[in-house]
């Protein structure tokens, strides 16, 4: 963007403006860009969400509104404006109007670090990732707010869960993502995206991959089962169905939101869907290549540049709408899985809830982790890191290395799944015997 | 995707020809005989989620296609109901109305009260009709009330009524803002029987004879225009007035030119040719009405004549409008000329006698004369 404006300015108008008037113009068009962005992706996904959940289950869905209901969330959007605004008689007033907006805030600063194209990012962190998650935590704080300020028993029950619970699955998340931290080298979003790059085999491993924008990380074993763990985390975090524990209509009401109406309740609702929109972009991000697709690789290297000044304007724009495209599109497809598994399970128990976050899903990205150090050392180390065990010369050498870094990930992976999913079922038949048994519902020591 | 993983095999404790039914979609499972599915269980933790979402997924998919069968369990089965509608069954019921008989406009409602008095949340009430000059109760109804709001749709006043005089309706679109419109007066509650027998012709064909035969004995004992349909009082007046003009003018064509008006509506019952102008009778002050009974049965006799006539094909009317095209001719000149014709010639009335009952008298007899004089001429 401050190409753009640094072009419209100062080469174009001939202006001459300092640098620092273009890198706020630049900066303010950008983040003007993505307040818009952001509740419009609301609108579209409460829509969405709608209609694949009601064909799911075998119904239409919102279709009077506009052409096919697309214009249903606006008018939910009128209905919820004109709601009257209820605070609670006994309620803590300053905190119980902070609340949604602590809750609201954080996610859209999110978007920050978000990539939706190359070279299309508002703030390209070192620390990306870092700052996403960060930054997605201080959230919860805000759901604590509110359901401590309402002063009411099934909202003060939901924050608590909401904070146990998205305490609890940040660790899985953030372990899950350390391994794309190893493979890119860089906790930049941005490095990480362009480490994508390949086709089923990252450029990063093997440099002579055709370069189709393909190389994504879930191609991996590491990446693979990092994927799934981090899904499951984030489904927790962004208090999806099966763990939409914090809310459960069916016991608590509608948790720390109970005693929300009119706009605080849709800020609520927007922090939540911006949330989800989120992770599921940047589940797109770090495993499914971003931006990367077939042909945008293309287009950047067509494009003009600080590197390619002969390049053509035309196709910097053409590469970020594919980019977009690629990014929004994968972005659904999680989203219509969010849905769907929304559709299939019910919600969980509290105590399943950290039984499988804590017994299974944390073990898992461990080992994960150390899968995805063997990775880095068999595919890049040599006699120079200490590790020169597998070490071949030469172009097919990286992919021999490749291939057994594969094998033994894969077998390492397989095992560490099995044998979890092996305790935890057992764990499981356990306390399900004393239970029955008529013992306490304490968990009983674990049978050999 | 669920298919290949799971198995069922079906096992019948006592038929030893289980296997052969296992693959019979429907099979047929004998009664006291206990079926075992087993399912493998999935060898992989988590397995058996992924064939959950399975099945979501595949819900999601078949949903684009319209559910046709009711056998598929997966499809869009949804009626976009403003714009479609699923055809309601004769025997829906939604809110009662009042029967009145599309020719002459006639309720066929007694005010009998049976069904104010069956009704559970008792929301009918009824004012009985009484004639104005001896001020006797008469079997009408001036005013019916039914609370559209708090009736219970049981159908029990429909059930009970000896007159099929009271029917439930198909029509559900009630939704109203205006609350008071919902307790419906005499004259919103009327529909002609034709449109009953629209909604439900299978159930009106049952009633219909036995509905019309007491329609017929109730309408001799309501005086004046008393047990007439509001909607209908403007156009039987109507009709009465042509009717009464007509015979001023001494132009006999009057019951052609109102009859088949008035029986648009009842053309499909078969005794109405000739009750239709009979039935007409009662709501006419009565020293007219003894003098166009004469006239009509002077038209009939002349009409049978026309029909026996050797132009048998010419329908009535045109028979009947071909005879005024001389009207320099008295009547009762033509009439004889025409039944020369026919082999016992009507006994024609020429004058119309003063007496009513007389009059009344004369002119049935000389209708069924004509009548006999028509069917001889037939066979
Ligand atoms: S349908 Fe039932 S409740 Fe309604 S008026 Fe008739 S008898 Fe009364
Ligand atoms: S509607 Fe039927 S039951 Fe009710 S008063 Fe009239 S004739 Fe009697």
């Amino acid at each position: 963007m401050y190409d753009v404006v640094d072009f419209l300015l100062n080469t174009q108008l001939g202006l001459n403006s300092p640098d620092w008037v273009v890198m706020l113009i630049s900066h303010l068009v950008v983040v003007g860009m993505l307040f818009a962005v952001a509740p419009l992706q609301v609108l579209f996904l409460t829509y969405y969400e709608r209609r694949a959940i009601a064909r799911m289950q075998d119904r239409v869905g919102p279709n009077r509104v506009g052409y096919e209901g697309l214009l249903q969330p606006v008018a939910d959007g009128v209905k919820m404006f004109t709601k009257e605004d209820i605070v609670p008689d006994s309620a803590d007033k300053i905190v119980h109007l902070l609340a949604p907006i602590v809750a609201a805030a954080p996610v859209l600063y999110m978007f920050a670090v978000l990539p939706w194209g190359p070279n299309m990012i508002a703030v390209d962190l070192p620390t990306g990732l870092l700052f996403f998650f960060a930054i997605s935590s201080i959230s919860t704080v805000g759901l604590l707010m509110a359901g401590w300020a309402s002063n009411n028993k099934f909202a003060l029950l939901g924050a608590m869960r909401a904070v146990a619970q998205v305490v609890s699955y940040e660790i899985p998340a953030l372990l899950s993502l350390l391994f794309a931290v190893m493979f890119a080298g860089s906790m930049s979003l941005m490095a990480i995206v362009e480490a994508q790059g390949g086709l089923f085999i990252s450029t990063t491993d093997v440099p002579s991959v055709p370069d189709l924008g393909l190389g994504w990380f879930v191609f991996t074993p590491v990446g693979f089962l990092a994927f799934v763990c981090f899904f499951i985390a984030a489904l927790a975090e962004g208090e999806r169905t099966p763990f939409d524990i914090p809310e459960a209509d069916s016991e608590i009401v509608a948790g720390y939101m109970t005693e929300y109406s009119g706009m605080k309740f849709a800020m609520f609702y927007l922090a939540q869907y911006i949330l989800n929109f989120l992770l599921c972009a940047i589940t797109a991000t770090i495993f499914f290549g971003g931006w990367q697709g077939p042909g945008v690789a293309w287009l950047v290297s067509q494009s003009l540049s600080a590197d390619n000044p002969a390049g053509n304007p035309v196709y910097n724009v053409l590469a970020g709408m594919l980019g977009t495209f690629y990014l929004l599109a994968k972005t659904y497809m999680f989203f219509f899985v969010m849905v769907a598994l929304r559709g299939a399970f019910p919600r969980l128990r509290i105590d399943q809830l950290m039984n499988f976050g804590w017994k299974f899903l944390i073990p898992l990205t461990m080992i994960n982790i150390l899968s995805a150090a063997l990775w880095i050392a068999i595919t890049r180390w040599g006699t120079a890191q200490g590790f020169g065990i597998i070490e071949f010369a030469g172009e097919p050498g990286n992919l021999v290395r490749w291939v057994i870094a594969f094998a033994v990930t894969l077998v390492i992976n397989v095992a560490a799944y099995w044998f979890l999913a092996r305790l935890n079922v057992q764990d499981h038949a356990a306390r399900q015997a004393a239970l029955t048994a008529g013992g306490l519902a304490v968990s009983p020591p674990r049978s050999a | 995707m669920s298919n290949d993983t799971l198995t069922h095999s079906v096992t019948f404790t006592e038929a030893p020809a289980a296997l052969t039914v296992v693959v019979d979609p429907t099979p047929q499972i004998a009664r006291g005989s206990a079926v075992i599915v087993e399912r493998r269980r999935p060898k992989a933790a988590g397995w058996s989620l992924l064939q959950g979402l399975g099945v979501v997924v595949d819900h999601w998919r078949k949903s684009f296609r319209k559910l046709d069968d009711p056998t598929q369990i997966a499809g869009t089965f949804t009626t976009e109901y403003p714009e479609e509608r699923l055809p309601l069954p004769e025997a829906y019921r939604n809110m009662p109305i009042l029967l009145f008989d599309d020719a002459t406009g006639h309720e066929l409602c007694t005010s009998c009260f049976q069904c104010q008095r069956i009704c559970p949340p008792q929301v009918i009430h009824m004012t009985q009709a009484k004639d104005p000059e001896t001020g006797k109760p008469v079997p009408a109804v001036s005013e019916f009330i039914i609370e559209y709001d708090a009736c219970m749709s049981c159908g029990f006043c429909a059930e009970v009524c000896p007159f099929d005089a009271i029917k439930m309706d198909h029509d559900f679109e009630l939704s109203t803002a205006n609350h008071p419109s919902l307790t419906v007066h005499k004259a919103g509650l009327l529909r002609p029987v034709s449109y009953y027998q629209s909604i439900a012709p299978t159930f009106w064909a049952e009633a219909e004879a036995s509905a019309y035969k007491k329609l017929e004995a109730n309408k001799k004992r309501r005086p004046a225009s008393i047990g007439i349909a509001p909607q209908m009082i403007e156009q039987v007046k109507a009709a009465h007035e042509l009717r009464d003009d007509q015979q001023e003018a001494d132009s006999p064509p009057a019951p052609v030119a109102i009859a088949p008006a008035l029986d648009a509506g009842r053309a499909a019952t078969p005794a109405t040719a000739s009750a239709a102008p009979a039935a007409s009778d009662g709501d006419l002050p009565t020293d007219k009405a003894a003098r166009l009974a004469a006239i009509r049965a002077r038209n009939e006799a002349k009409k049978a004549a026309e029909q026996a006539a050797p132009a048998q094909a010419q329908p009535a009317a045109e028979g009947a409008a071909t005879a005024l095209t001389t009207p320099d001719a008295p009547l009762t000149d033509a009439l004889p000329a025409a039944s020369e014709r026919t082999a016992p010639p009507a006994p024609a009335t020429p004058d119309a006698p003063l007496d009513e009952k007389a009059a009344r008298l004369a002119a049935i007899r000389a209708r069924n004369a004509a009548k006999k004089a028509a069917q001889a001429e037939e066979e």
